[in-house]
């Protein structure tokens, strides 16, 4: 446990001396909700108060783009060579797939702490295992993204350049085409055909559920969890796969 | 005047180094156009007023200020792997290098810009289309002081890269919230105090999208009193960067490092 200890601090280190990122984030979040979330959520007369909606999904976008970036930092190691390294310590395949993960998970929860705290008290209103709940869903849905960027990583060992721009291309679609910024009900037809694929539907939908949002506006519960349980599942059980077979030897290009 | 076609020549590479890097177009292409088909087309349908109408002109206007804060990081790119030592022992002077990324940075972002426009005015119908061509220099001149502040960014932060991506983020957020690109100045006058509707009034980004949509779209006479609000609003920002940039060039000629 020790050794996975080191190197989750190993690797967590230069991101938290100083913490940019992570204030950054915060501060991005603050200025959103108070500032464009008041404002644009005089405007929006389909739904209640869009503030809560609006800071919910800027909660999932965070999640997401932490879960994204777990998979492109898998790629900058393979291509700066540290991927080798971390191979050739004395640790298991399974043990390294568990400090990546880790690693994500307390990442996420850093990324979260503010901006989770803050929409919850905007909310209010709420039981602990609402809270449980929420926070749950969340490291599911961000364990299931990652696992979908590990996946994807083999288009890096090809190209990295592509690897990035389909990421990066792909992120955008995928949160756009979903029901993270408006609710299922207000989407063409044809936009709500393609966000039924997205995850992030189903995540922030059962988010919102746990949270108390008016179910009308939501997708089924009992579809949401399975969709977010069953990409979670998948996606770890592929990134397990990946580092215990496939890593071994490969070099981003 | 040899000296001009080294700038140019510069400015075509940086120019070209934009448009080469797939990353970069595709985060700004995806953004750029979920947020016209996607965003627009949805809010509109949860709102009573016509977001869509109002909405995909502002769309141009954050492509241009997107790909205009890009200069910054190409700026920092240039400090950090060593280019700019390169660039510095052309035959062209500082202000000439300066010059050069500042043009590059208000030309890529035109052109970005420029793209946008046409899908937009495919999308939703413009009842003068002269006037949005007519819009195109003062566009520029704005993209220009956009590429300013970025160089100011790179200035500050130096090497530091992730002081300066988090400056870059934090900025792009601040200046595209307090401005009428998401919201019409009515709503910002119910919340803000007066001297931020102030700020929200004069952001170049505010007036830009307020020209595009009025002028453009709605095919209002253009005002030259209106062009003009957004030259003096820009061209401060192009001023400012210049120096930076400029004092942090002549930092790294006598140190030899920032």
């Amino acid at each position: 446990m020790s050794n996975i200890l080191r190197l989750i601090w190993f690797d967590l280190k230069p991101e938290l001396k100083p913490p940019v990122w992570i204030v950054m984030e915060w501060a991005v979040f603050l200025i959103q909700v108070g500032v464009y979330g008041t404002m644009i959520s005089q405007l929006v007369t389909g739904i209640g108060n869009y503030s809560q909606f609006f800071a919910v999904g800027l909660v999932i976008m965070i999640t997401f783009d932490m879960g994204s970036h777990v998979g492109r930092h898998f790629v900058e190691h393979a291509h700066e060579g540290r991927l080798p390294y971390l191979l050739s310590l004395p640790i298991s395949r399974s043990k390294l797939f568990l400090t990546i993960t880790l690693q994500g998970g307390t990442e996420l929860a850093l990324m979260l702490a503010v901006p989770l705290t803050v929409t919850l008290l905007i909310i209010g209103n709420l039981t602990w295992i609402s809270v449980f709940a929420c926070v749950l869903t969340l490291f599911l849905l961000g364990f299931g993204i990652a696992g979908l960027m590990l996946a994807l990583s083999f288009i890096a060992f090809k190209s990295s350049d592509l690897y990035t721009a389909i990421v990066t291309g792909l992120s955008t679609i995928i949160i756009r085409f979903s029901t993270v910024l408006y609710p299922f009900i207000f989407l063409p037809p044809q936009y709500a055909s393609v966000a039924a694929f997205s995850p992030l539907t189903y995540g922030s939908d059962l988010i919102r559920f746990f949270l108390g949002f008016d179910p009308s506006l939501l997708l089924n519960p009992y579809y949401a969890v399975s969709v977010v349980a069953a990409l979670a599942v998948s996606t770890l059980g592929l990134g397990t796969f990946l580092v215990q077979r496939l890593v071994e030897g490969v070099k981003s290009a | 005047m040899k000296e001009v076609w080294v700038i140019l020549a510069i400015a075509r590479n940086d120019f070209s180094y934009f448009f080469r890097t797939k990353w970069l177009m595709a985060v700004l292409l995806s953004l750029s156009l979920s947020d016209m088909l996607v965003v627009a087309l949805v809010y509109k349908r949860m709102m009573t007023f016509d977001y869509f109408s109002y909405f995909v002109p502002a769309v141009i206007v954050m492509g241009l200020f997107t790909a205009s804060m890009d200069t910054g990081r190409r700026i920092w790119l240039a400090l950090r792997e060593g280019v700019i030592q390169y660039e510095l022992s052309l035959p062209v002077s500082t202000q000439g290098l300066v010059i050069a990324y500042l043009l590059a940075g208000g030309a890529a972002a035109l052109v970005y810009a420029g793209s946008l426009m046409a899908i937009a005015l495919i999308v939703l119908p413009a009842n003068a289309i002269w006037s949005a061509l007519l819009l195109l220099p003062f566009l520029f001149v704005l993209a220009m002081g956009l590429a300013g502040i970025a160089a100011t960014l790179a200035a500050v932060a130096s090497t530091h890269g992730e002081f300066f991506f988090a400056f870059q983020n934090i900025v792009q957020v601040v200046m595209l919230v307090l401005s009428t690109v998401y919201y019409p100045i009515d709503v910002v006058q119910k919340f803000l105090p007066p001297p931020l509707v102030a700020v929200v009034a004069a952001n170049p980004l505010s007036l830009a999208a307020e020209a595009l949509r009025q002028y453009a779209f709605v095919g209002t006479p253009i005002e030259p009193l209106f062009l003009a609000k957004i030259l003096l609003a820009s061209i401060p920002f192009t001023i400012v960067g210049a120096l930076a940039y400029l004092g942090a060039l002549h930092r790294l000629q006598i140190k030899g490092k920032l």
